[in-house]
């Protein structure tokens, strides 16, 4: 327990201004978002936008959709926004990515030949992604409940912890699915630029196909392979609980990569 | 009798098609220093790597202390300090962290005062380990490499090229640690393509040729094979004599000088010289001088 310990605390000291970093800049956006929904609320943009928008396009919106067009909407924003989803997967890849950077620059085999083993190697990234994964939820959470405590006017709309929390779950559901599918990858290679550009690139392309079965029927079949499929944060706004099978899905392509990752390294020649 | 240090017993390897190592066997006795000698891709490092259990045999095991490498991974690690031929530390780290780190990574404790002892003697010091790595040279990268490998006490020390990288006066403090960690109980067992190193340090050694084991013996019995170079000079003009003794070969004959190869006993070369020696050179053979032939891909007569 010692080794691996060991192990985790070197990682975590590593990762640790990242991890800091992402959550502070993260919650500060989140901050800065409940101060962006007061100022639309106090100037009435709301009711204006509602009002200019035809009814076909409320109609092809959904409910959901339209709560955009509200406090609790742009507050939510900041746990879906493209540029988060962006920012969390990307500390999530680093992560899951380190046994391959470890394999590349050799440091592998000083801690190799040591009491630990190879699985210890994929509980330590496992374990840092968890500390990742909650900390930077962690302050973004901070981050809307400092804005909604502090500076918005009291006759602010209320939006609930639990819509909040099911939004952050949410997030941290697409965490875990891609922390997965990125510790398989690191797992295969012996160069973290490869993983890591992999998973890049089939998380964008993963994205983009989602998208495009959202708006365009034919693609709507094809779009259940990606993982942002079972991403859909938007009906949470109106306080629809998150979908259980949506979750399980995420968080089995997670555990699925985690088992085959410590499958193929425990295997490997290193 | 005690279980051997190491035990490689049928040791293969293929990576794909490529044959890395093929049947390969012997022992490292315990409180041995060891020579394992190669050219670059004779398979040292994936033997060492098998050891590590960082690579697995395609065929045979290896045992460390009667440990299976393979299956009794950990056990076998916990009893071995391992300096890598191409050390990987973190370039933004600094040499005490990364010291620390590595400590951390045993079970049990670090000696501090032992530690210390090796970084004095490697001339390390107190503001060298708090530079980051990426401010080192390659010596000192290597010399904080020996020191994480030396410093758990380990009763087996693996080293692959231990002073590659290091000026004479390092090599020189690097042969003295390793003949302190035997006088302390410890097995060495190092690879090396410097074979002056290993004559000086070893007290076996083996040698692979393109994955295979040609030789294991001790570095005595390889000098033993290794023809003296004799050069006789004399006051007077002499004759060759009409035979010589067994083992001996002439190079030149002229009237006041001979020059022979003699292996084996001199004795008998000696008995037959006329009286008007002035001088008699003994040129001693070096391991290099034997190992050479069978660096040289030939199959030695």
């Amino acid at each position: 327990m010692r080794a691996t310990g060991g192990l985790i605390a070197h990682s975590l000291r590593r990762f640790a201004p990242m991890i800091l970093g992402v959550g502070v800049l993260l919650g500060a956006f989140e901050f800065l978002l409940t101060q962006v929904a007061a100022f639309l609320l106090r100037h009435s943009y709301f009711s204006q936008l509602a009002t200019l928008m035809p009814d076909f396009m409320r109609a092809l919106m959904g409910p959901a959709q339209l709560a955009f067009m509200s406090f609790g909407g742009i507050v939510a924003f900041g746990y879906f926004h493209p540029m988060v989803i962006v920012a969390v997967v990307t500390v999530t890849v680093s992560i899951a990515t380190e046994t391959a950077a470890e394999v590349e620059m050799r440091f592998v085999d000083l801690t190799l030949a040591r009491e630990l083993r190879r699985r210890d190697v994929i509980l330590r990234t496992l374990t840092v992604f968890v500390v990742a994964m909650t900390t930077v939820l962690g302050l973004m959470l901070v981050g809307t409940a400092t804005g909604l405590a502090c500076c918005v006017p009291a006759d602010t709309p209320h939006i609930s912890w639990r819509v909040l929390l099911s939004l952050a779950l949410s997030l941290a559901t697409l965490m875990v699915c891609w922390c997965g599918v990125a510790l398989a990858a690191a797992t295969m290679v012996r160069r973290r630029a490869v993983a890591s550009g992999a998973v890049g690139i089939a998380a964008l392309a993963a994205y983009l196909l989602d998208y495009l079965g959202r708006v365009w029927d034919p693609a709507r079949t094809i779009s259940r392979v990606s993982p942002f499929h079972y991403f859909d944060p938007a009906p949470l706004i109106t306080g629809t609980p998150l979908d259980t099978w949506d979750a399980a899905v995420l968080v089995t392509i997670g555990a699925v990569g985690a088992i085959v990752g410590a499958v193929v390294f425990a295997r490997r020649d290193i | 009798m005690a279980l051997p240090a190491i035990q490689l017993e049928s040791l293969s390897k293929r990576f794909g098609t490529v044959v890395a190592l093929e049947d390969v066997s012997f022992d490292v006795q315990p409180g041995e220093i060891f020579g394992f000698l190669g050219l670059n891709g004779a398979g040292k490092t994936t033997t060492i790597r098998i050891l590590l259990d960082l690579v697995r045999a395609s065929r045979g095991r290896a045992l460390v202390f009667g440990a299976d490498c393979r299956r009794d991974g950990v056990e076998v690690r916990a009893k071995i300090g391992y300096l890598p031929g191409e050390v990987g530390f973190y370039g933004d780290m600094t040499g005490n962290d990364t010291l620390d780190v590595l400590a951390r990574l045993n079970h049990h404790r670090i000696d501090a005062q032992w530690r210390d002892w090796l970084l004095e003697r490697l001339r390390l010091g107190r503001a060298d380990l708090h530079r980051r790595i990426r401010e080192y040279s390659t010596g000192m990268k290597r010399k904080l490499g020996i020191v994480q490998a030396f410093q758990s006490e380990a009763p087996l020390l693996i080293l692959d090229e231990p002073t590659d990288g290091l000026d004479p006066l390092m090599q020189d403090v690097v042969y003295e640690l390793i003949g302190e960690v035997r006088r302390r109980g410890r097995t060495v067992f190092m690879s090396s393509h410097i074979l002056p190193e290993v004559e000086r340090v070893c007290d076996r050694i083996a040698l692979l040729r393109r994955g295979t084991l040609a030789l294991v013996s001790t570095v005595e019995d390889v000098r033993r094979l290794a023809a003296r170079a004799v050069r006789i000079d004399f006051d007077a003009d002499v004759d060759a004599p009409p035979s010589w003794p067994p083992g001996v070969d002439v190079i030149e004959i002229a009237p006041r000088v001979w020059r022979v190869r003699v292996v084996g006993p001199l004795g008998p070369l000696l008995a037959r010289l006329p009286p008007s020696v002035h001088d008699v050179d003994i040129h001693e053979p070096h391991l290099e001088d034997v190992l050479r032939r069978y660096y040289d891909d030939r199959e030695p007569s």
